[in-house]
């Protein structure tokens, strides 16, 4: 029981830790890129902090407050059930009890449930950022889950560890033994990041429209808390699953990085689709990646 | 004392399931003898009527009794019961005709009905008899036997042709594409309860009908017509028609502006899941298909006579016109939100166990571009979902019966509350409902059962959950950080109005349209696909198929000229090139 709490608040320490300095790389990154000097890679730490200790938070009637305490239960439940290491018995969590399927879904349980908040907000704004939100979901969900398909059908598992397991070296990584799959998956995967140029618009624009609108104060906090820990348990899920795993921490912080590097050069090079051309290009080219795959590697009696 | 008799009989269904004991056969005339029995199979549908039966009954006693509406529905009951117990297809033909009169009588005592619907309605549903009448005569001048069993010894078209008519009438219950028409109208036009009857329990017969091809062809579909990767080449094309059903009637319940119609096109949909997961046809698909029916059974109960209770008390049935409701009909509001986690397939509830059921089972038969299309439709399905909650309960009240609404009355409630729990409680232990619900079932089918470790444990050859970690770890974790919320340093303000809004730097007023409840979803026309499809109905499809049809006849009429030579001319061609055939053949 001991174990389970510790090991519990470890990965939780862990992701937000990833999380902030991974964002603040990311801010830095992206002023580099446009020339500019950017911010201390402890930014996102010092404003999340800052939104958690404001003094004042405007709600809108209880489910408003309600939703991102969903959300955030939503991202620490995801994080508990990605395994971060294999072969070792910490950072594990609840994974045991769960599979990728699951995680999956589990990515897109909080989500939903501060859609609620943003409904009751009465923001229509708000609610127009949810919808683009699920519509671009609609787009991504389905060449990410076949190229996870894909993997599963390989190993005849959906359970991450057996599929940690079965990699033990660089030469049977999924990513080498199943290119076409990490290639269906892996923008999918950059638009469940929320990253560029597949994102929703969200609140700071000159029109201010989308899922934050009406969040303030300490709410605002705890979703940028949960931002941060969920995009650190998608990535540790993805290099658990095409780049065989990590068995120390270092490891897990390298391949980690190199996936979060990868999105944040395609998101800072390219400018966002509209909801509708992101769901058009998902159902055409990564999908479309996808059907060849299937055909190529399951229909075709060579594989 | 007229309402418990009714109450009563409504529990009949729970009273024969626990009660029937051996089988019942009554000879009749010329040999013929009706068997009635409870195989695993329908007793698995006989305990979702007796679940549904008395949840559906419980609020029609409101109000006045109505004695015509309390007979049609015990005759009802009593035609889905005799439907399930029959062990062979004359006692079935028996139950189906009682069933499909007696719920269109109920159906013709709606207000709301009109001639099309109520056409539309009985139209399709005494097609679907007929194809089965057809069946089973077919059935009986092959083999000399009415009984529901394996057929051994068929030739294969004669397997097509028994597999066509009997799919064909069971899909038409089903509501699969493009013989769904009558589903939308008659669940939008029926008398708003028992809309909840139509669509979470008389679907379900169309299912057990289909589970029923498995019995009659014992190596499952798969004798049909062959092998496709690890499924049967007939079950492909059973699962290619589900699940573009799904698709279809899922973007189309995203565009309805009317709540039962959105639950009618989404009850489409998820009934398509059930056929492609049980053309897949392997024990984890057809397992996820008991599960789905399971879960969507108790969902659209929940559904329907939650919004039953919103439409009783706004007198509205549009998205546009209620909002805000979250605060007068909080119970209500629960009811949805836990019907619509259950309809998304959103762990830690059930819905959850069956997708993944059935999504495990595509992928072990290796059909993962059907995996696809099962996920963009279920995907699809968050959009009305949210759509679902957010017009009536949330944004903003947007007439005058929104605002002084108040909670439905208990009679609504009670089965709300109950249903809630059980979807909870089997979320919880999906396990016990694979092993006291969805194992014997399997074993009677001559399956592998799926079998579950513990109660609380979905498990499967691919690996699975724990329901109590998923719920225990979200609900734990939930509590901690609402808490340490309110340790927290800060204060929370409540908003002064609900004009207090961020809205491009102006302050909207009573007169701002702020809620976007009916436009939800418009905006999704502009991706192709999806635009493509809302842009065509069914309707053009059939008058399509008419005016195609014309055409073709119209062509093939200009060879019937007036002129007698040219009659002779093809007569003579004909015969000539009948002639050249058969010699070439040998014959």
């Amino acid at each position: 029981m001991l174990h389970y709490f510790i090991d519990a608040f470890a990965m939780i320490g862990m992701s937000y830790f990833m999380g902030f300095l991974f964002y603040g790389f990311y801010r830095q990154f992206n002023a580099r890129v446009q020339r500019r000097w950017g911010p201390s890679i402890f930014q996102n730490f010092f404003d999340n902090m800052k939104f958690l200790f404001k003094t004042e938070t405007i709600i809108h009637g209880p489910m408003f407050f309600f939703g991102p305490m969903i959300i955030f239960a939503g991202a620490v439940t995801t994080v508990l059930f990605v395994p971060y290491l294999k072969d070792s018995i910490w950072l594990q969590g609840f994974s045991q009890s769960g599979n990728m399927i699951l995680i999956v879904y589990l990515l897109v349980v909080g989500p939903l449930g501060n859609a609620l908040a943003v409904g009751s907000s009465g923001n229509p704004f708000g609610v127009m950022g949810v919808t683009r939100g699920l519509t671009r979901l609609m787009g991504l969900e389905v060449p990410f889950l076949l190229g996870l398909a894909l993997v599963m059908v390989q190993h005849e598992t959906a359970s991450v560890h057996a599929i940690m397991a079965a990699q033990p070296d660089f030469a049977h990584w999924n990513l080498v033994t199943n290119p076409l799959a990490f290639l269906v998956m892996i923008l999918p995967f950059m638009a469940s990041q929320h990253a560029s140029p597949f994102d929703v618009v969200g609140a700071p624009v000159e029109v201010y429209a989308g899922p934050r609108v009406e969040f303030s104060g300490r709410l605002l906090g705890i979703l940028m808390t949960q931002n941060m820990m969920m995009t650190v348990a998608k990535l540790v899920l993805i290099a658990d699953l095409f780049l065989g795993g990590a068995t120390t921490i270092w490891e897990l912080i390298a391949k980690t990085f190199a996936l979060f590097l990868l999105t944040a050069a395609i998101s800072t090079s390219f400018p966002r689709l509209r909801t509708e051309q992101t769901v058009d290009f998902f159902w055409k080219i990564p999908l479309g990646l996808g059907v060849i795959s299937v055909i190529a590697t399951i229909w075709f009696p060579w594989s | 004392m007229l309402k418990l008799l009714f109450l009563s009989l409504a529990l009949t269904p729970a009273a024969t399931l626990f009660t029937w004991n051996g089988a019942v056969a009554w000879p009749l005339f010329d040999g013929i003898t009706l068997l009635f029995d409870l195989t695993p199979l329908a007793a698995f549908f006989m305990a979702l009527l007796a679940i549904g039966a008395p949840f559906v009954a419980l609020p029609m006693l409101r109000g006045k009794s109505d004695e015509p509406t309390y007979a049609l529905y015990a005759v009802l009951l009593l035609g889905m019961q005799l439907l399930l117990l029959a062990g062979d297809f004359i006692g079935f033909f028996i139950g189906w005709e009682m069933m499909t009169w007696s719920s269109y009588l109920l159906l013709l005592r709606s207000p709301r009905i009109d001639l099309e619907g109520a056409q539309s309605y009985i139209l399709f549903n005494l097609a679907s008899a007929f194809l089965l009448l057809a069946g089973m005569l077919f059935l009986y001048s092959i083999t000399d036997d009415f009984r529901i069993q394996a057929i051994d010894g068929l030739l294969t078209p004669d397997k097509w042709a028994l597999f066509t008519l009997f799919g064909l009438a069971f899909l038409i219950k089903v509501g699969a594409l493009p013989l769904h028409l009558w589903v939308p109208r008659s669940y939008d036009q029926a008398p708003d309860v028992f809309s909840a009857f139509l669509s979470a329990l008389m679907s379900k017969m169309g299912i057990y009908g289909l589970m029923l091809l498995p019995l009659l062809f014992p190596d499952g579909l798969s004798e049909i017509s062959g092998r496709f990767l690890n499924g049967p080449v007939a079950g492909y094309v059973l699962a290619w028609i589900g699940v573009i059903t799904s698709i279809i009637a899922t973007f189309k319940a995203i565009a309805q502006e009317d709540m039962k119609r959105l639950l009618a096109y989404s009850s489409i949909a998820q009934v398509g899941y059930i056929v492609t997961a049980l053309g897949v046809g392997s024990s984890l698909a057809i397992g996820g298909a008991l599960f789905q029916a399971l879960v969507h059974t108790l969902v659209k109960l929940l559904l329907f006579i939650t919004i039953a209770g919103i439409i009783l008390q706004t007198g509205h049935r549009r998205f546009t016109d209620l909002g805000q409701l979250i605060s007068r009909m909080p119970i209500s509001f629960f009811g949805v939100l836990i019907g619509i986690i259950g309809l998304a397939g959103m762990p830690p509830l059930p819905g959850f166990a069956a997708k993944y059921l059935m999504y495990i089972g595509l992928i072990d038969a290796h059909w993962l571009l059907l995996l696809a299309a099962l996920i963009l439709s279920s995907t699809a399905s968050f959009v009305y979902c949210y759509k679902l909650i957010y017009g009536p309960f949330l944004g903003h009240a947007n007439s005058p019966e929104a605002k002084i609404a108040t909670e439905a009355p208990w009679h609504y409630l009670v089965p709300q509350i109950l249903l809630m729990g059980m979807l909870v409680a089997l979320g919880i232990f999906p396990g016990w409902a694979i092993e006291v619900l969805i194992d014997p079932v399997l074993i009677g089918l001559g399956m592998t059962p799926i079998g579950a470790p513990a109660w609380s444990v979905l498990a499967t050859s691919y690996g699975g959950y724990d329901g109590i970690a998923v719920m225990g770890v979200f609900a734990t974790i939930f509590v901690l950080i609402t808490a340490l919320f309110f340790l927290g340093r800060g204060r929370m303000h409540r908003a002064t109005s609900s004009y207090d809004l961020s809205f491009c730097g102006e302050v909207p007023t009573a007169a701002t349209p702020l809620h976007y409840g009916a436009g939800m979803g418009r905006e999704l026309r502009r991706v192709p696909l999806i635009g493509w499809i809302l842009r065509h109905t069914t309707i053009n499809f059939y008058s399509g198929l008419m005016h195609q049809t014309q055409a073709t006849a119209g062509m093939i009429g200009t060879l019937y000229g007036s002129n007698p030579q040219v009659w002779i001319l093809f007569a003579v061609l004909i015969f000539a090139l009948t002639l050249t055939v058969q010699m070439l053949t040998g014959a």
